[in-house]
């Protein structure tokens, strides 16, 4: 059953230099159980997006969407009351620094029994049980000692922790993890990703997980969007985006990170670097950095070109007339 | 590469005193780099490896002599360097150069290109002004920024380029040994690659030797020749890259390994992770004997009492383990 569904939707930042195009014309959706990953550079929109489905942008972003319902809910007439309603109970979410996603004046006991009290009008000892047994999900060591401590005096896996057990503590249908493990080393970002996917076995909740980082997602996702400048360049299922990938943008991710095995060749870099968003290329946003790229390329956006029920494609390569360009596989 | 050793570590110790008090004695040690032994060959790429806080970026900046070394020494070229004062050291900063993990704090916003690449030139009474502009101007095409961009000041510039500015500034001098701190961990994948290349092109044209501390594994696999893994102020293996990556024999070089997410989801699918209980000890008070022994699958009561020597185990591989014995 569809949970998310979004579409065509646009995020414009009204600031004094001009409009920032941050998101351009999204389309995605978010089946029940499913972990869907979205994979993109700084500034690709991948965050915004997210941001623009849950209101929590500032008063000078404009969104704009066709259609953006969660469950039977149309988000786009919803008042902020309904918004501030959903976040915590039905969707939960998970930030990347949760140095500053944490209140340093309130105890992790305090801001774990927050939204069981408002959400579900707990009383003060129910609260606290479940925030024990949410403590005990998370596998947080010395769970009873921990309710009185404030976050500072915690070490940045165990903050992460804390950020997941207020996520799930309503046991949420949906829960957006925005690069949730970037800022931790890679033995707690292990644990902080093994016990995401137990949760999700255990709860079947939905997860997006938003990151730069193609080894998160390869190894938690069943389909990923691959963002840029804005828009969906190609999505997929794993399979279809990792070993069979039909945009150049895709393929220079891909050969840009060095194999774990086999012999060493020389990274093959994307050129250039992301466009500006203010004035955003009236073509495809890769086109300046494609090396494949047509004069059409510049003129016009390509469209979504579906190469299967889950594969998606925006690039005129795929066009009949265009050159055929075959991907050569990665660096290897 | 050449297999002469141009910097060598000898039981390099780097103590911080923390939380002074009253009488102005330090309450508290924080032992970030304990009894290190390293030495790089020259023309070759050293990777450094660990999790935050092990002290590889301590190491990194103890070599150039950024820092007064608390204990060890510190030898460049065969001279020793660990306690020379200012003024001696001045014809060794020339030739021991460094490349930061943060190219928005590691450049002055109120400086030109121009005048950050020309800076560490400014005391060199052997190159008339002529000759610094003409430098500058060959560094900035050399890192693969455009002429035009000198006159412009560093936030004008994304990360890619700025981290270019700083390869620049550090190639000035025309330096022998440079040590990359996390240069590409700000950065974006697709950019990763490409200051990764310029480093490589500066190696090959100069000769240059590195040491690249990173977490990345598998850029460090890609550029180095040698590997170091350190854990809470100790190196707990050392090999050759390839050695190293085929035939881990610390716990810790294990689960670190297994941990690092696989951009393949088939690989990533088979791979066993291993995962470590708990997070990584404070340095202030680090465990007894082995330091990762509190979150060591395979700790014995030997672990607690002595510490391991990193004992060569063939091939120029490395371990500091009680269960791992040659």
């Amino acid at each position: 059953m569809r949970l998310l569904d979004i579409q065509n939707l646009h995020t414009t930042f009204d600031i004094h230099v001009g409009h920032v195009q941050a998101v351009r014309g999204v389309t995605l959706h978010v089946d029940e159980g499913e972990t869907v990953g979205i994979v993109g550079e700084s500034g690709s929109g991948k965050s915004v997006t997210m941001l623009s489905v849950m209101h929590l942008l500032p008063d000078y972003a404009r969104i704009e969407a066709d259609k953006l319902t969660f469950g039977d809910l149309d988000l786009t007439r919803a008042s902020v009351n309904t918004f501030r309603k959903l976040e915590g109970d039905e969707i939960g979410m998970v930030f990347q620094d949760p140095m500053t996603s944490l209140n340093p004046l309130f105890t992790v006991g305090q801001q774990l029994m927050e939204p069981l009290r408002i959400h579900k009008k707990m009383s003060k000892t129910q609260a606290k049980e479940r925030v024990l047994e949410i403590l005990r999900t998370i596998q947080m060591p010395d769970p009873e000692s921990r309710l009185k401590q404030y976050p500072h005096e915690l070490s940045g896996g165990m903050r992460q922790r804390v950020m997941i057990g207020m996520a799930i503590a309503c046991n949420p249908r949906l829960i957006i993890a925005d690069e949730p493990t970037t800022a931790l080393d890679v033995t707690i970002q292990a644990q902080i990703l093994e016990l995401l996917m137990d949760l999700k076995k255990r709860l079947n909740t939905s997860i997006i997980m938003i990151t730069h980082d193609l080894g998160v997602i390869a190894g938690m996702c069943s389909r990923v969007m691959v963002m840029y400048g804005g828009r969906i360049v190609e999505e997929g299922t794993l399979r279809e985006v990792f070993y069979d990938p039909k945009h150049p943008y895709t393929w220079g991710l891909l050969r840009s990170i060095p194999q774990r095995q086999g012999e060493r060749q020389r990274l093959v870099p994307i050129p250039g670097s992301p466009p500006d968003l203010i004035a955003p290329p009236p073509g495809c946003p890769f086109a300046p950095r494609c090396p494949y790229a047509m004069r059409i390329c510049n003129s016009a956006l390509p469209e979504h070109r579906s190469l299967s029920d889950t594969h998606k494609v925006s690039c005129y390569l795929l066009d009949e007339g265009a050159p055929k360009v075959e991907w050569g596989g990665r660096a290897r | 590469m050449s297999e002469k050793v141009l910097v060598e570590a000898r039981a390099l110790q780097m103590y911080f005193p923390i939380g002074s008090g009253f009488t102005g004695k330090p309450r508290k040690i924080l032992k970030a780099v304990d009894e290190v032994d390293l030495s790089i060959k020259k023309g070759e790429t050293f990777g450094l490896v660990g999790e935050s806080g092990c002290g590889k970026t301590t190491v990194g900046r103890s070599l150039v002599r950024l820092y007064q070394p608390t204990g060890g020494t510190i030898l460049y070229d065969g001279e020793d360097i660990t306690n020379l004062d200012f003024k001696a050291l001045a014809p060794y900063r020339k030739k021991l150069q460094m490349i930061f993990q943060d190219p928005y704090a590691s450049l002055d916003p109120r400086m030109t290109v121009s005048s950050i690449i020309a800076e560490p030139l400014k005391n060199r009474t052997d190159m008339s002004k002529k000759d610094k502009d003409d430098r500058v101007a060959q560094l900035i095409e050399l890192v693969g920024l455009k002429s035009d961009h000198a006159l412009r000041y560093p936030h004008e510039f994304s990360g890619g380029q700025r981290q270019r500015i700083g390869i620049a500034r550090a190639l000035a001098n025309n330096p022998e040994f440079i040590v990359c701190d996390e240069p590409i961990s700000a950065l974006d994948v697709s950019i990763q690659a490409q200051i990764i290349n310029t480093l490589e092109d500066m190696q090959q044209r100069f000769g240059l030797t590195y040491l690249f501390v990173s977490h990345d594994l598998s850029m460090v696999r890609h550029i180095s020749h040698n590997v170091g893994v350190m854990y809470l102020g100790c190196m707990v293996e050392t090999a050759p890259v390839d050695e190293l990556y085929s035939n881990m024999l610390h716990p810790y070089t294990k689960a670190l390994m297994s941990a690092a997410p696989i951009a393949d989801p088939e690989l990533a699918q088979k791979s066993q992770r291993i995962l470590l209980q708990g997070d990584v000890p404070t340095p202030i008070n680090p465990p007894s004997g082995c330091r990762f022994r509190t979150r060591c699958p395979y700790a014995m009561p030997i672990c607690g009492q002595e510490r391991p020597a990193l004992l060569d185990v063939g091939g120029g591989h490395k371990v500091a383990c009680h269960a791992v014995k040659g």
